[in-house]
């Protein structure tokens, strides 16, 4: 669910850009100095943008009648980093805006802090935090990538809830509303996303797992011990 | 899923040969105007002006633009729902309190605020539209490229662009493949499917993007893509009739400025 063209007054959405701004600038630099290393990662970073793209285009219906979909940026914070995918965010909400109508452009500062600097970050250090663990590499796809869709939801629920503070309650009043209306609805589906994105880990373990290994998600020897196990569970 | 995107849309829209840094400028001018509004009739005004701008110049057809405009409506009156309810004011016809901190009710206030952001939203939404059915984006790489937008930032936007449809193109083949198998036939069976579709979509585009990749080195490519189309000449007839909508819409705005519904104190 992304905040429509207009829903937010003038001031929140100038507020937002402001605060997305310099995060995006920093994602631009980092970008700028890996493909000065590394022309490849181009084509990996449009397969990542694509990605996300497709999936948070996925409109799903949620139980009180919002907009739901999932986000796909955790997936993208695993594999180039919070503030890549930051830059990656923006771009395909710019897509997103001007493909499908789904978003917008003023609003795109707030959308970009929840949906590419907030989430992402959260499964971002989610992921860092288990990397180094005995913890199933899935789980940690899980984790993560539920995390970051569910903070993303709880972000736009907050920044709605700053914009139209209640009378009586006011900012608390209206945030614990839009939660219910926008956040609690998500739950289901943050796990649902975390179980497919961490299928699609499965699925790319057993097909290519040199992708992981060359943008360094995790170690070899961790892909290997982890393909021994699906084999040996088959 | 995906057959028609907004963009190939605007490939054949009957507004395609006016220049983009025109339609942008009455995109982002009426955006502007709905954005800095204090009564409802301005945002109302764009609203209706650029829809029917959109029905009877670019000529995009009827049904599809209410499909279009049916996925922010539906969001706009879910928020605009919780706005009315919160808004609180005097004289209401309904009220509750569920929790010690959140109490909802139904007032004249509330409506007329919910009411002006929802024309906001239609508005906004009319602005964005305008943009998005009539200017595709391979024309805005141009004008980014003018703007002096950071060259890495362009060149992201135009791979993501180009993957984007290398993806939906496997990805409709590939969910079509699975539907005929009855691949989505149970909830437990549809989740399996789901993420074998994205997992082979995933490893197919990151093929066709190592393609990509060799296919440029074999053409000398040197770290820049070079965004094809010219810019188009601005003529004087278009750029008198936005400069009129846009010289309305601020008379408009002006004039309504702090206007309610009747009934309500806003």
């Amino acid at each position: 669910m992304h905040i429509m063209e207009g829903f937010l007054p003038a001031t929140w959405a100038i507020v937002w850009w402001l605060v997305a701004l310099p995060c995006l600038l920093l994602g631009l630099y980092r970008l700028r100095r890996l493909l000065s290393v590394d022309r490849e990662a181009l084509a990996l970073l449009g397969v990542t943008g694509a990605f996300v793209f497709i999936l948070s285009s996925l409109k799903l219906p949620s139980v009180t009648g919002s907009c739901s979909h999932p986000t796909g940026t955790g997936l993208s914070a695993i594999c180039v980093g919070p503030w890549v995918t930051s830059v990656i965010a923006a771009v395909v909400l710019l897509f997103q805006a001007l493909f499908l109508a789904h978003g917008g452009l003023s609003t795109m500062g707030a959308n970009l802090v929840s949906m590419g600097i907030a989430g992402p970050f959260v499964g971002y250090l989610v992921y860092r935090a288990l990397r180094e663990t005995p913890v199933s590499i899935f789980l940690t796809v899980f984790l993560a990538s539920a995390l970051a869709d569910l903070v993303t939801y709880v972000v736009t629920s907050l920044e709605l809830a700053l914009a139209y503070p209640a009378e009586v309650g006011g900012f608390f009043g209206s945030f614990t509303l839009f939660l219910g209306v926008f956040a609690l609805t998500q739950v289901p589906l943050a796990i649902v996303e975390g179980v497919v994105l961490a299928l699609v880990f499965k699925y790319i373990v057993q097909l290519k797992p040199e992708i992981l290994v060359r943008l360094g998600v995790f170690s070899e020897e961790r892909i290997v011990a982890t393909q021994r196990g699906l084999a040996d569970a088959a | 899923m995906f057959e028609e995107l907004l963009e190939e849309i605007a490939q054949k829209n009957g507004l395609r040969g006016v220049s983009t840094s025109l339609k942008l400028a009455t995109g982002l001018g009426a955006l502007l105007l709905t954005l800095s509004a204090t009564g409802y009739p301005g945002p109302l005004f764009i609203a209706l002006a650029l829809t029917g701008a959109l029905l009877l110049l670019a000529r995009i057809d009827p049904r599809t633009l209410v499909e279009v405009y049916a996925a922010p409506c539906s969001f706009a009156v879910m928020g605009v729902v919780v706005i009315v309810l919160v808004s609180g004011g005097s004289g209401g016809a309904w009220s509750w309190q569920p929790l010690p901190w959140l109490s909802l009710s139904i007032t004249p206030e509330g409506i007329n605020r919910g009411w002006m952001v929802l024309c906001r939203t239609l508005g906004g939404v009319a602005s964005l539209l305008f943009v998005a059915l009539t200017t595709p984006m391979t024309d805005l790489f141009v004008v980014m490229r003018s703007c002096r937008v950071p060259p890495a930032l362009i060149e992201l936007v135009m791979v993501v662009y180009r993957t984007i449809f290398i993806l939906l193109d496997q990805l409709v083949r590939c969910y079509h493949a699975q539907v005929m198998r009855l691949g989505y036939s149970t909830r437990r069976e549809a989740v399996r499917s789901f993420a074998t579709l994205c997992g082979a979509v995933f490893i197919a585009s990151w093929n066709a993007g190592e393609d990509q990749i060799r296919a440029r080195e074999m053409r000398c490519y040197d770290g820049r893509l070079v965004p094809l189309g010219g810019t188009r000449p601005i003529e004087a007839r278009p750029v008198l009739a936005v400069a009129g909508f846009l010289a309305l819409g601020v008379v408009v705005t002006v004039l309504s400025g702090g206007m309610t519904l009747p009934g309500g104190a806003g």
